[in-house]
């Protein structure tokens, strides 16, 4: 039995030599990840053009001794050197892969005021440069958890350490397994509208004017998977509701119906040069089009620092209907302590880029006026439902919403210049508070890109029943969409994280396993042929014994 | 954690058991059949051991370790013991001598039992990514239950098949016999009852191992001297 005391003392030997180059871990673990998005725009890719992923973990871009090709490369959203990752783009230095921390759900708002600001902007150019980029490389966001912060922290101290994770040494490693992404069939565009009729005099027989009022409601950011664009356009489309439960409430009853149609309208399609917009006016006859008074647009109404509206119009300042609805505005606004300045900028014919929504309106000859916090007219998918506008400023879209109802108010029932106000704070038809809010929160919680909203979705059904039990007349209406976007699948994904042993690990294991079984071998051959004999007398004792 | 972190412990799960039919004379007077036998014995025994399982024991949710459930699983541990004593001596077996029959008979039942026990989840466990010492710690529980099993057969030899023995020594091969045959309701107390790290038991279960061999080697050549 001496060949089981030394094979016990080889292995615990080599076991030793071979703990050296692994830690007892943990088991894997496994978190959602959202994938960046991947659209086809006039039929250039852009956007992250892979999905799956199956590399070591890297906690920087320049991490010495690390090979960024075969890596994954993690970091929190705000810390990203957006110079840096332009450069190995425009090298073709491509990445194995990144995946972009986002601060937990709720615990977003804990920084300090000024690296707040920096960091919003770091992270608005990080998704600006990811959606505008053909990136051959998969990129995927993950909220941030104790334990992900956890191995992060191992991985930055294993780096630090000058041990980075490859083939070779073994660490960390990140699997993304799921099928390639496709193309989705052209998405649909599904627009609500709803209509409260105005009171038609005796005996009168001119047609009752009408006026729209129109958000767009869905968004456009670096993950489909993730809830974005609270306050572009969620405070716009919560603004719309809330009026029209206003409005719905003054015009039940017959002796307050005011003597103008009210078409409230929320338009899927905004980022999209608010194609369902055009669409939906495309689809008005004659008729209507003509009984449209004017339309207002909501625009991003939550800032959390303005207090300045801008009403952006296309026709000149000076124009009669123009002045007449600033007018209106500015009265109100000024009750409020708000401003709200006219902003003119001309319609370009030839650009097909739509930077307002009332533009969509000014081309079919209805008068119109988009009221935003906005200054600048945004660029094409900009300020369409960032994944970093997460937040509205509720004081500020019940104050927009006050806002523009009691101008309609004061302008449909003609009180201006006679200070009453219709929905006095207190009034059983103030601007409720948490109804808002509530909406808010909703329309914070959920994905609104349009291309990954079917025709039942839940949130397409909230805002059909929201505005159907107050409003008898709701209508849906399906377009497709025919742009130039085509979108592709596959948004949301499990990514599993391992710890693994090195290439190096395995081989000595090998050897030690091959020595073990070599050592046995001799030994047992050596001893059993000498093992017979112990038990076996030898023959000689037993002949002296027996004579 | 990959295909080859899969052979590695494969080999060290089962190669030892080929090691000890090839190095040793085993290989030279072509014991296979007894080792197969032997290993069907196993199997025989075992499937009477889960029926009882199954019947006396309760299914538990956790982990713990529960004592009564834990007499129970040692008695039913015990048919190990009756299962050898038939293997060793019911079956007919070539004419081969003593010492070589127990070491077959021990070989083949522990490849049965680590071929039935390690051999699924090794397939399962060792090829995905994750690493973990695991299946390591369980080559090498295999190999000291090859040490057990052919103790245990050496053990059972002498008790049921030979006649004559010196008495002072009786009451001693009998006692190491129980504590081999205890060997797992040992582990599984270390294991579950005070919670000791798999590596920790695999250790107490190595030295346990060797003390018990190197008891068992002098009970047998004590006994192969012949009567004073």
């Amino acid at each position: 039995m001496q060949l089981v005391c030394v094979s016990g003392h080889t292995l615990l030997a080599l076991l030793f030599l071979v703990a050296a180059y692994i830690d007892l871990c943990d088991a894997a673990s496994v978190f959602d990840v959202y994938r960046a998005i991947q659209y086809d725009l006039r039929g250039i890719p852009m956007g992250s053009r892979r999905a799956s992923l199956n590399h070591h973990a890297s906690s920087g871009l320049s991490v010495p001794g690390s090979d960024i090709t075969r890596s994954v490369v993690i970091l929190p959203i705000a810390k990203v050197n957006i110079t840096l990752l332009n450069e190995y783009l425009q090298g073709k230095r491509i990445l194995g892969g990144l995946l972009l921390l986002l601060p937990e759900k709720g615990h977003g708002d804990d920084n300090k005021d000024e690296d707040a600001d920096e960091n919003l902007q770091v992270e608005r150019d990080l998704e600006n440069w990811i959606i505008k980029n053909n990136v051959p490389y998969p990129v995927y966001f993950v909220y941030e958890t104790p334990s992900l912060k956890a191995l992060l922290d191992e991985v930055i101290a294993n780096d630090l350490a000058g041990k980075p994770a490859t083939a070779t040494t073994g660490g960390f490693k990140l699997v993304i397994s799921g099928p390639e992404p496709r193309k989705i069939p052209p998405p649909s565009l599904v627009n609500i509208q709803a209509w409260l009729p105005g009171l038609r005099s005796e005996g009168d027989s001119s047609v009752v004017q009408t006026i729209a009022i129109v958000a767009w409601y869905d968004t456009f950011g670096a993950a489909p998977g993730i809830p974005a664009g609270t306050d572009s356009n969620g405070s716009g489309a919560v603004a719309l509701l809330e009026i029209a439960r206003l409005f719905s409430r003054l015009y039940a009853n017959p002796k307050t119906r005011g003597r103008y149609n009210l078409l409230f309208a929320l338009t899927a399609g905004g980022p999209y040069d608010y194609e369902g917009t055009s669409k939906w006016l495309k689809s008005f006859d004659q008729r209507l089009r003509e009984s449209i008074d004017y339309a207002i647009c909501l625009n991003s109404l939550g800032s959390i620092s303005g207090e300045k509206l801008w009403l952006h119009v296309s026709k000149p300042p000076e124009n009669a209907y123009i002045r007449q609805i600033h007018e209106g505005l500015s009265e109100v606004a000024t009750e409020l302590g708000l401003t709200v300045e006219v902003k003119h900028k001309k319609i370009n014919i030839s650009s097909s880029r739509v930077a307002w929504e009332h533009e969509q309106f000014s081309r079919q000859r209805i008068t119109a006026a988009t009221l935003s916090e906005l200054e600048t007219p945004p660029e094409l998918l900009e300020n369409a439902g960032s994944i970093v506008d997460t937040r509205a400023n509720i004081t500020q879209v019940i104050l927009s919403t006050k806002l523009v109802a009691e101008s309609l108010a004061r302008y449909i029932y003609d009180q201006q210049d006679k200070h009453i106000t219709v929905f006095a704070d207190g009034s059983n038809l103030a601007v409720s508070r948490s109804y808002v809010q509530g909406w808010l929160n909703l329309l914070s919680r959920t994905p609104r890109m349009a291309p990954f909203l079917s025709r039942n979705s839940p949130i397409i059904a909230a805002f059909h029943k929201e505005l159907a039990d107050r409003i008898e007349d709701v209508k849906i209406q399906h377009e497709t969409m025919d742009s130039s976007f085509t979108f592709y699948d596959s948004t949301k994904f499990v990514l599993s994280i391992f710890q693994v042993a090195s290439v190096t690990f395995d081989l000595v294991v090998m050897l030690a396993v091959g020595s073990y079984l070599g050592l046995l071998f001799v030994i047992a051959l050596v001893t059993t042929k000498g093992l017979d004999d112990l038990f076996r007398k030898p023959p000689s004792s037993r002949k002296i014994k027996g004579t | 954690m990959t295909l080859f972190h899969f052979f590695n412990c494969a080999a060290l799960t089962f190669g030892p058991h080929a090691v000890y039919y090839k190095a040793t004379p085993l290989s030279e007077y072509d014991t296979v059949g007894t080792c197969v036998k032997a290993a069907l014995v196993y199997l025989g025994t075992t499937l009477i051991k889960l029926v009882l399982f199954a019947t006396f024991l309760q299914a538990s949710d956790n982990d713990d370790f529960h004592p009564s459930q834990e007499m129970l699983k040692a008695l039913i541990g015990f048919l190990d013991v009756a299962g050898m004593y038939f293997a060793l001596t019911q079956l007919t077996y070539r004419n081969i001598s003593q010492n070589h029959k127990f070491q077959a008979i021990g070989l083949g039942w522990a490849f049965a039992d680590s071929l039935l026990h390690r051999l699924a989840p090794l397939w399962v466990g060792a090829k995905g990514h994750e690493f973990t010492w695991d299946y390591l710690l369980q080559g090498i529980e295999a190999n000291v239950n090859l040490v057990l099993t052919v103790s245990l057969a050496a053990l059972g030899s002498l008790m049921w098949l030979r006649k004559s023995k010196p008495s002072a020594l009786v009451p001693i091969i009998y006692t190491s016999a129980g504590i081999l045959a205890a060997m797992p309701s040992i582990s599984s107390y270390l294991h579950r009852g005070l919670k000791w790290d798999f590596s920790k038991v695999v250790g107490f279960e190595m030295s346990a191992a060797v003390a018990m061999a190197l008891v068992t080697w002098r009970l047998f050549s004590a006994c192969q001297r012949p009567q004073a």
